[in-house]
């Protein structure tokens, strides 16, 4: 609602020559602009009319929005209304829009009359003439409309900065003399921040401020001093206080200075009270004596009091006392006019027809009484005790003296205070964990065993758990789940065992001694050609060395040879058992090295024997340096290498690398 | 306080150890040790890494289907404290520990029952294929070891000396 008297948001009123070149710069832009004498007249013809056009749209709109965002003083607010005509002289403002509307009408008729003449024109230079004539005879009419403008635009201005005050809502009205603290009080109730000084109309427009009571929101307006003279003697800053008095329905706090500090004597304040009091009927009137610190009503001398009471009385006004200064009687003031607003309101509404309408949907349910019992509401005597013990003193029954009652319950200030005080003592929460039994508040709960979380374990029905598992542990012990069914075994086989122990640690020392070794040049050590894993090429010679050194020292071991023999030819048990394996070593060895020389690939197609392969390999080698240089894979490697690989020759060199970065 | 357990080898994360990760969308991720924090950043699933206890679950190496197992559980509904109910719970975690234990050893046992005949037969080629091994006196082996090893033309000779 009160944005609806928001006034900020007119446009800015541009001065004639802005609101010229505005128009003319815009035609420029937005019609065409070449032409050419040639074209067809009918071509002519249209181009000019379409400026003209054109520049009466531009007039038009700019006009009308000019008169149309100006509020009607006949369709706002008859306070507003009145104020507008206080502020601005009504007949002037209805007659600065009159005239731009005037003009609006103006340059309409000077474009209808020159496109009818364009119609006519004959050539391109007489159209353009005719354009032209236009154009100024538009221009012409927009000057005259200087001062209209200019006065316009003040008008805005002053309209932007009124406060925007909303002529319906609940609204609390500060008059008076000037100098009487009308400012002051409005500084204590609300933000406005209104200026205050020890002279007389300091204040000289209206102001507002609001502020919250009841939960409601509520409207103060601040008005310029009035002064006790007629009305027609009254200047324009009056005139506000007055526009606003007569129109507004708010709570009317009539303000008066019995100390005289305002330089007012008493006799001229009530005076003026009584000259403005026709304003005043119909509102709810409080009449505030202010500067109470100065002088109170009760220091007045008896007869102007008496007389004030007897105004008041025959007025049915509200008295009400208040010091700007001590504070004192400031909220008081304040509740009194709301509450007495809040009552006109309200009564108001009651006596319109629409509270009928209201009325007619409220309906007041009643509980039916169910028996005769009386059921007083049960207040228990601890909290009443509680509520007595809250109003702090008390009669001491020996002394007869008001003493501070006792409280009755320590408070938790209480324990932290006799436990050494803040930062000493600690609060135990513990003390308050509810549990089946406070015995168990202090015990020290274990979190883990056995490296578990014992949450995990708690359930409340474990008993019952356990003992269903602990009924399928016997169940299962009876079915003989634990029983170790694994067979025995026989003497002879722990016989191997324990024989097969002792040689798994024998071939451990062996290898363990074997890794001992310094080690030598690979081809030194092994001097073998096919390229067998280690792990074998071991397994294979640690035997036969091992019996050739014991053939050596001349102990006699024949199992020696047999496990010699089974190891290359592939088991001596086959070999006894067999006949087909029953050969002449120096056969099976023959024929082991011609399987030998099918499978190594490197030895293929060369002589049996040393010497060749030796050439060969030689050779072989030779042609391999160069590839090898350039760290080829092999002959069809023909890979080119990145150049100038990015990481080497990019980014800064800072102390340091020049090679890696 | 509570026992985490390690996102990777689910091993204990006691309080005070360890590393936690939180990813952006809120999952926690706890690490016993750098070790697990390591193959938790090279993305190495758990369930393939043969040394983590998803591993053993997964495989069959682990009890994984027994009633001593469903004792322990993550409960999110708050049990008030209770001195009787925590006596029992105390009781029962050493009694289910004890009976654990015992079905493990059973389960071990089951999987390992195969393995007695393979045993007996490793045990028996090794006694056969090297007997003689077992007569050689230690220092000799020793000795024996430090001769330089033979190559392949060598040993035929060594075969046809013997
Ligand atoms: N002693 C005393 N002085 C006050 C009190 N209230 C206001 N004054 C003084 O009175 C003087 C005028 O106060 P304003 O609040 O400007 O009075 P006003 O009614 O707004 O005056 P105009 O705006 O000129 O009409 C200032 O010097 C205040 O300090 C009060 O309660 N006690
Ligand atoms: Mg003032």
């Amino acid at each position: 609602m009160s944005s609806y008297y928001n006034f900020k948001k007119i446009q800015v009123i541009p001065g004639s020559e802005d609101l010229l070149n505005i128009i003319l710069s815009k035609i420029q832009r937005k019609t065409p602009t070449v032409i050419h004498p040639g074209y067809k007249i009918s071509r002519i013809r249209e181009f000019y009319m379409r400026k003209i056009k054109f520049a009466q749209d531009c007039f038009d709109e700019k006009l009308d929005h000019i008169t149309g965002e100006f509020p009607k003083l006949d369709e706002i607010h008859p306070f507003y209304a009145d104020l507008m005509n206080v502020l601005y002289d009504r007949d002037h403002y209805k007659l600065a829009l009159g005239q731009i509307s005037k003009a609006k009408h103006l340059i309409d008729s000077v474009a209808k009359d020159y496109t009818r003449l364009v119609k006519f024109g004959d050539s391109l230079y007489r159209c353009k003439q005719l354009k032209v004539a236009a154009l100024g005879r538009m221009a012409t009419i927009i000057k005259r409309q200087k001062d209209s403008l200019t006065y316009l635009e003040q008008v805005r201005q002053h309209l932007a900065r009124l406060p925007s005050i909303d002529p319906n809502t609940r609204t609390l009205l500060v008059c008076g003399y000037p100098n009487v603290g009308k400012s002051s009080f409005m500084n204590k109730l609300t933000r406005a921040d209104v200026d205050v000084q020890p002279y007389a109309f300091t204040t000289k427009s209206l102001f507002v401020g609001h502020m919250d009571y009841k939960y409601l929101r509520w409207q103060l307006i601040d008005t310029p001093g009035i002064l006790d003279h007629p009305l027609e003697d009254r200047n324009t800053i009056e005139m506000q206080s007055v526009t606003a008095l007569a129109h507004l329905r708010a709570c009317v706090l009539f303000f008066i200075d019995l100390s005289e500090e305002c330089g007012f004597s008493i006799d001229a304040q009530l005076n003026l009270y009584n000259t403005i009091k026709p304003l005043f009927a119909g509102k709810p009137t409080v009449m505030v004596v202010n500067k109470i610190d100065k002088k109170r009503m009760e220091d007045l001398d008896a007869p102007t009091r008496e007389r004030i009471e007897a105004m008041l009385a025959r007025d049915g006004v509200t008295l009400a006392q208040q010091s700007c200064y001590t504070d004192e009687g400031v909220i008081a003031v304040r509740d009194t006019a709301c509450d007495l607003l809040i009552a006109a309101r309200a009564d108001m509404k009651l006596r319109s027809h629409r509270v009928q309408d209201v009325l007619n949907k409220l309906h007041v349910a009643q509980p039916q009484a169910r028996d005769d019992v009386a059921r007083p509401a049960f207040v228990p005597e601890a909290a009443l005790e509680r509520q007595r013990a809250a109003k702090e003193m008390v009669r001491d029954p020996d002394t007869g003296e008001l003493v501070p009652l006792k409280r009755s319950m320590t408070l938790a200030r209480d324990v932290e205070a006799e436990h050494g005080g803040a930062g000493v003592y600690n609060v135990n929460l513990k003390d308050r964990y509810l549990l089946a039994n406070d015995d168990w508040k202090q015990d020290i709960i274990p979190e883990l065993m056995d490296g578990k979380n014992i949450a995990d374990f708690i359930d409340p029905d474990i008993a019952e758990r356990l003992a269903a598992l602990e009924e399928e542990e016997e169940r299962l012990i009876a079915e003989g789940f634990y029983d170790d069914n694994t067979p025995d075994l026989t003497p002879a086989e722990l016989e191997t065992r324990a024989r097969a122990k002792i040689i798994r640690d024998k071939k451990a020392l062996a290898r363990a001694a074997h890794s001992s070794l310094a080690t030598m040049p690979r081809m030194e050590l092994h001097g073998r050609l096919d390229p067998r894993p280690e792990r074998i090429t071991r397994r294979l010679n640690t035997l036969p060395i091992l019996a050739r050194r014991l053939a050596a020292k001349g102990k006699d071991l024949p199992a020696t040879a047999q496990l010699m023999r089974s190891v290359s030819q592939g088991g001596w048990r086959a070999a006894a058992e067999d006949p087909a394996y029953a050969r002449k070593p120096s056969e099976v060895m023959k024929m082991r090295r011609l399987e030998g020389d099918q499978k190594n690939r490197q030895l293929m197609g060369l002589a049996p024997g040393k010497a060749q392969y030796n050439q060969a390999i030689k050779e072989v080698r030779f042609t391999q340096r160069g590839p090898n240089l350039m760290a080829k894979r092999g002959e069809s490697d023909r890979h080119i290498m990145t150049k100038m690989p990015k990481h080497l020759f990019s980014g800064k060199r800072t102390i340091g690398k020049t090679d890696r970065r | 306080m509570r026992l985490e357990k390690c996102f990777f080898c689910s091993s204990n994360v006691y309080p005070g150890h360890g590393m936690m990760f939180v990813r952006n969308d809120s999952k926690i991720f706890r690490f016993c040790r750098s070790k697990c924090h390591r193959n938790f950043k090279l993305k190495r699933n758990p369930r393939k890494v043969r040394w983590t206890k998803a591993f053993r679950r997964t495989a069959g190496k682990d009890m994984t289907i027994d009633s001593t197992l469903e004792f322990e559980k993550r409960r999110n509904i708050p049990v008030r404290y209770d001195r009787d109910l925590m006596a029992t719970t105390l009781k029962a975690m050493k009694r289910i520990k004890e009976i654990k234990a015992r079905r493990e050893s059973v389960f071990y046992r089951q999987r390992m029952a195969h393995k007695h005949a393979q045993e007996k037969a490793e045990n028996q080629k090794l006694v056969d294929d090297m007997v003689d091994l077992a007569d050689i006196p230690a220092e000799e082996i020793q000795q024996a070891m430090r001769l330089p090893e033979v190559s392949g033309g060598q040993r035929q000779n060594a075969m046809e000396t013997a």
